[in-house]
C-alpha cells in the first residue's frame, strides 16, 4: 500500500469521543457556519435544465477559476469551505487551468448526456442480416472495424489515463472525460458488434497503425496528448465515419456511424478549443507545441497508410472488387485523404497554431499521391 | 516524448512507396483477408434486447473463453483479431482474468448504457422555485450534499484510473469501468448542483473522510481496489443513498437519491461478484484481500466519525435541531450506522467471506453499537 490514512481511527480514542459526543446529542456544529458564498442556482431555460452554465456563479463558478491552481490539491468540491481541517493532497499534476480547459466543454458535457444512445438497441441490427453484404465486400467492412476498434481503445485510455491527475477544480472538463470514456467504450462495443454481426469475424491488427496511435496515446504532456487524440485522431475518426457512411453497403453501417460522428465530433470540438485555449493563455507554448507536432505527425500518415485501413476503404469507397470499382474507390480515398489532411490543417488554423500545413511534412508525400 | 514508434513512417521510403504504389495502381496486398480468425454469426437472443455483448459470447470472440492468465494480447486488437508481430505493447497491469473478471459484467454495463440518465433534464428542478428550507434542514442537506460531491470525486478518479491498466482483452469490464467512471461524474454533478439550490450554497470539506478515502486510489492491485471501492465505500454510500431518500426533504430530493440509487446498486453489484469470482479462482488472494480490508474498513469508522456529515444527518433524519428533532434524528442516524455495518458483513459472507467478522475491528464495533442501540430500544 503507497497511502495510509493519517489515523487507525478506530484505535484513536479522540475520535472515538468526538463520535460518543454527537451520538449523545452534543453536536459541535463546525460547519453549520461554513465561510461560503449563499446562493440559489435556477434554469435560465426550464426546457433545456438546469445546466452547468446556470451555476457558473461567484467563486462557485467556472470562469472565476484562476489559471494557477494552487490552494486546492484535495477532493474537495470548488467554492466549499476547507478551512475546518487537514485534507489529503491528491497527487494532481495538472493544475494549470490552460492545460484542460475549453471554453465549449461545459456545453459539450452537456450535449454528451442529452444525446446518449444505446449501441444495443440504437442500431437496427435486423437490417443486416435481412439484406447480407456480398462477401468480399463484408470482408472490408470487417477489416474495417477491426481497425476502429484498435483506435477506439486507444480513445478509451487517454481521457482515463489523465482525469486523476487533473486537479478537481476543473470538474466540468474532468466530467466531459468521463463523458468520453463512455463514448470510446460504445463505440468500441458498436464497432465489435458490427464485425461479428456480419459473418465474417474479426479480421487483422494493424502494426503500423498501432504504433502510431501509442505513440500519440503516450504523450508526455496532456496538451499534446489532447492534440494528439482529440484534434488529430478523432479528427481523422470523423472524416472516416463521413466516407463510410457515405459509400456504406447497409442502413445499420449508416446508423452507427451517425452515432459515431456525433460522439467524435465533441471530441474534435473540445481538442480544437482546448488547443486555443492553451495557446491563449501560454503562447510561449506555440513554439514547443509545432516542435512536437514536427515529431509526432508522421503518425497521422502512418495511420492513413495502414493496409489495414487503407485497402478496405477503397473497396468500401468504391463498392466492391471488380477493377472500375477499384479505381472508384482509389479516386474517393485520394480525395478523402487530402481533405482529412486539409481539415486537420484547417483545425489548427483555428486553434491558434497558425502556418502549421507550411512547416508540416505531410503535405509533401501528399503531392505525390496519383490515381492512375 | 515518452513513446516513439517503431518507424517515423514520413520517413519510411517503403511503408510510403507501398502506400503510394496502392493508391496509384490499385494492386493490394489483402494479406488481411486471409486473417486467421473465427467466422461466427451472432444473434440478439431476445430481439427486445437488441444485440448484447451475452449474444457475442461465442468461441474465440467470447468472454467465456478468456484464459485465466492472458499472454497472448498485450496489444491494442481487439480480442479475437489475428494479431501479427509488430504490434506495441499497452503495457496492462492487470492480465489475470480473476483479477478483474466478475459473472454478469457484460449485463452490468448494458444495463448501465441503457439507464444513462440526466441531471440536468431528468430531475425536476423547477419544482425547487419558490421552495424555502428551514435555514437548519437547508444548511443540513447542502452540507450532505457537500461531502456526496467530494465522495463522488474519488470515486470517478479510481476506477478510471485503473482503466488502462487492463489487458486490453477485459473488453466487458473496461466497458464497464468507463460507465461508472460517467455514472460518478454525473452524480457529483447532481450533488453538486442540488447543493447549489439550496440558497445555502456548499458547505464544509470533510478532511476525516478525504483522509480515509484517499486509500481507495493506492490500492496495490485492481481487485484490493475494487473490494475497497465497490463493496465497502460505494457499499456504506448505498446505504446512505436509501436513507437519504427516506430523509428527503423534497420530491425533487427524492428523485436525486433514487436515480443515484439505481447506478449505486450496479457497481455494488459488480463488487460482489468480482470479489466472489476472485475468491473462488484465486484464492491465494484472500489474505491479502483481507489485509486490505483491514485498511479499507478504517473507511467506515473514518465515516461515521466525521461530525460534519453525520450532525447533517442528525438533523435532516430529526427534521430540525431542537432536542426533541435531536433525539429522533440521533435514533435514525444510530439505525443508518448499524445497518450499513451490518450490510458491509451481510455481502462479504454472500461473496464467501464469511470469517471476516472474527477478524475485523468493525465487526466488534457493530455488536457493541448494537447491543446498546437495543438497549436504548432502537432496532436495525
Amino acid at each position: 500500500m503507497a497511502f495510509y490514512a493519517d489515523k487507525d481511527y478506530s484505535e484513536d480514542q479522540e475520535v472515538l469521543g468526538m463520535m460518543n459526543e454527537v451520538m449523545a446529542g452534543n453536536l459541535g456544529l463546525r460547519w453549520y457556519n461554513a465561510n461560503t458564498e449563499k446562493i440559489k442556482g435556477k434554469p435560465s431555460n426550464p426546457e433545456r435544465g438546469l445546466t452547468y452554465q446556470d451555476l457558473d456563479i461567484g467563486t462557485y463558478g467556472y470562469t472565476d477559476i484562476p489559471e494557477y491552481v494552487r490552494t486546492s490539491q484535495s477532493m474537495v468540491a470548488r467554492g466549499s469551505d476547507k478551512s475546518i481541517g487537514k485534507l489529503p493532497d491528491m497527487g494532481y499534476v495538472v493544475n494549470r487551468k490552460s492545460d484542460v480547459w475549453s471554453d465549449n466543454v461545459t456545453e459539450l458535457y452537456e450535449e454528451s448526456k442529452a444525446r446518449r444512445w444505446a449501441p444495443a438497441t440504437d442500431i437496427p441490427w435486423g437490417a443486416l442480416g435481412e439484406k447480407p453484404v456480398a462477401e468480399p465486400l463484408e470482408a472490408a467492412c470487417a477489416q474495417l472495424y477491426t481497425f476502429l476498434q484498435e483506435c477506439q481503445l486507444v480513445s478509451l485510455d487517454f481521457p482515463s489515463r489523465w482525469v486523476a491527475l487533473i486537479n478537481q477544480d476543473f470538474i466540468e472538463q474532468k466530467s466531459f472525460m468521463c463523458a468520453q470514456m463512455l463514448d470510446a467504450s460504445r463505440l468500441l462495443e458498436v464497432f465489435r458488434k458490427r464485425a461479428l454481426y456480419g459473418g465474417a469475424g474479426m479480421k487483422r491488427a494493424s502494426v503500423s497503425a498501432e504504433q502510431c496511435l501509442k505513440e500519440w496515446l503516450w504523450a508526455e504532456t496532456y496538451p499534446q496528448g489532447s492534440v494528439s487524440i482529440n484534434l488529430a485522431l478523432a479528427g481523422l475518426l470523423l472524416n472516416i465515419y463521413r466516407q463510410v457512411a457515405a459509400f456504406a453497403p447497409t442502413t445499420t453501417d449508416r446508423a452507427l456511424l451517425g452515432y459515431a460522428m456525433q460522439d467524435s465530433g465533441r471530441w474534435v470540438s473540445y481538442g480544437t478549443g482546448c488547443l486555443r485555449y492553451h495557446l491563449e493563455h501560454q503562447p510561449g507554448q506555440r513554439v514547443s507545441m509545432h516542435e512536437y507536432l514536427d515529431e509526432s505527425e508522421h503518425a497521422m500518415l502512418g495511420i492513413i497508410g495502414s493496409p489495414e485501413l487503407l485497402e478496405p476503404l477503397i473497396i468500401i469507397s468504391g463498392g466492391g472488387f471488380e477493377k472500375d470499382q477499384i479505381k472508384a474507390g482509389r479516386d474517393s480515398v485520394s480525395r478523402f485523404i487530402k481533405l482529412a489532411v486539409q481539415e486537420y490543417f484547417e483545425r489548427l488554423d483555428y486553434a491558434g497554431l497558425e502556418g502549421r500545413a507550411h512547416r508540416s511534412r505531410i503535405p509533401h508525400v501528399l503531392e505525390r499521391i496519383q490515381v492512375a | 516524448m515518452a513513446y516513439l514508434a517503431t518507424h517515423d513512417y514520413l520517413e519510411d521510403k517503403s511503408f510510403v512507396d507501398k502506400w503510394l504504389y496502392t493508391m496509384r495502381t490499385g494492386e493490394m496486398d489483402l494479406s488481411w483477408m486471409n486473417a486467421k480468425t473465427e467466422k461466427i454469426k451472432p444473434r440478439p437472443q431476445n430481439a427486445r434486447r437488441g444485440l448484447t455483448y451475452r449474444d457475442l459470447d461465442v468461441g474465440s470472440y467470447g468472454f467465456t473463453e478468456v484464459p485465466e492468465k492472458v499472454r497472448d494480447n498485450r496489444s491494442y486488437a481487439p480480442r479475437g483479431a489475428e494479431i501479427p508481430a509488430g504490434v506495441p505493447d499497452a503495457q496492462p497491469w492487470v492480465s489475470r482474468k480473476s483479477e478483474s473478471w466478475a459473472f454478469n459484467t457484460e449485463s452490468y454495463y448494458e444495463e448501465a448504457v441503457s439507464r444513462q440518465w440526466n441531471a440536468t433534464t431528468d430531475i425536476p428542478w423547477e419544482h425547487l422555485e419558490g421552495v424555502e428550507l428551514p435555514e437548519a434542514t437547508g444548511k443540513a442537506l447542502s452540507q450532505l450534499m457537500t461531502f456526496l460531491t467530494e465522495v463522488e470525486m474519488i470515486a470517478t478518479d479510481t476506477p478510471a484510473m485503473w482503466l488502462p491498466r487492463l489487458s486490453p482483452d477485459f473488453i466487458e469490464v473496461r466497458a464497464f469501468i468507463a460507465s461508472q467512471a460517467m455514472d460518478e461524474a454525473r452524480h457529483a454533478e447532481v450533488f453538486r448542483k442540488r447543493a447549489l439550490t439550496t440558497g445555502y450554497g456548499l458547505m464544509a470539506a470533510s478532511p476525516m473522510n478525504e483522509m480515509a478515502l484517499k486509500h481507495l486510489r493506492d490500492a496495490d492491485s485492481f481487485s484490493e481496489m475494487s473490494v475497497a471501492l465497490h463493496l465497502v465505500a460505494e457499499g456504506n454510500v448505498l446505504t446512505m443513498f436509501r436513507f437519504s431518500e427516506y430523509l428527503s426533504p423534497t420530491d425533487v430530493d427524492k428523485r436525486i437519491f433514487r436515480l443515484v440509487m439505481q447506478d449505486e446498486a450496479r457497481h455494488v453489484g459488480y463488487g460482489m461478484q468480482h470479489f466472489k469470482y476472485v475468491l473462488e479462482n484465486f484464492p491465494e488472494k484472500r489474505e491479502v484481500l483481507h489485509a486490505h480490508l483491514d485498511e479499507a474498513e478504517n473507511i467506515s469508522f473514518a465515516g461515521a466519525a466525521a461530525t460534519e456529515v453525520t450532525e447533517s444527518f442528525i438533523i435532516l433524519a430529526g427534521g430540525g435541531m431542537k432536542k426533541e428533532q435531536i433525539d429522533a434524528g440521533i435514533k435514525v442516524t444510530t439505525q443508518f450506522n448499524l445497518k450499513q455495518m451490518s450490510e458491509h458483513f451481510e455481502r462479504l459472507e454472500k461473496c464467501g467471506m464469511p470469517e471476516r467478522k472474527d477478524r475485523s475491528k468493525l465487526y466488534q464495533m457493530f455488536l457493541m453499537g448494537k447491543a446498546a442501540a437495543e438497549a436504548q430500544g432502537i432496532k436495525i
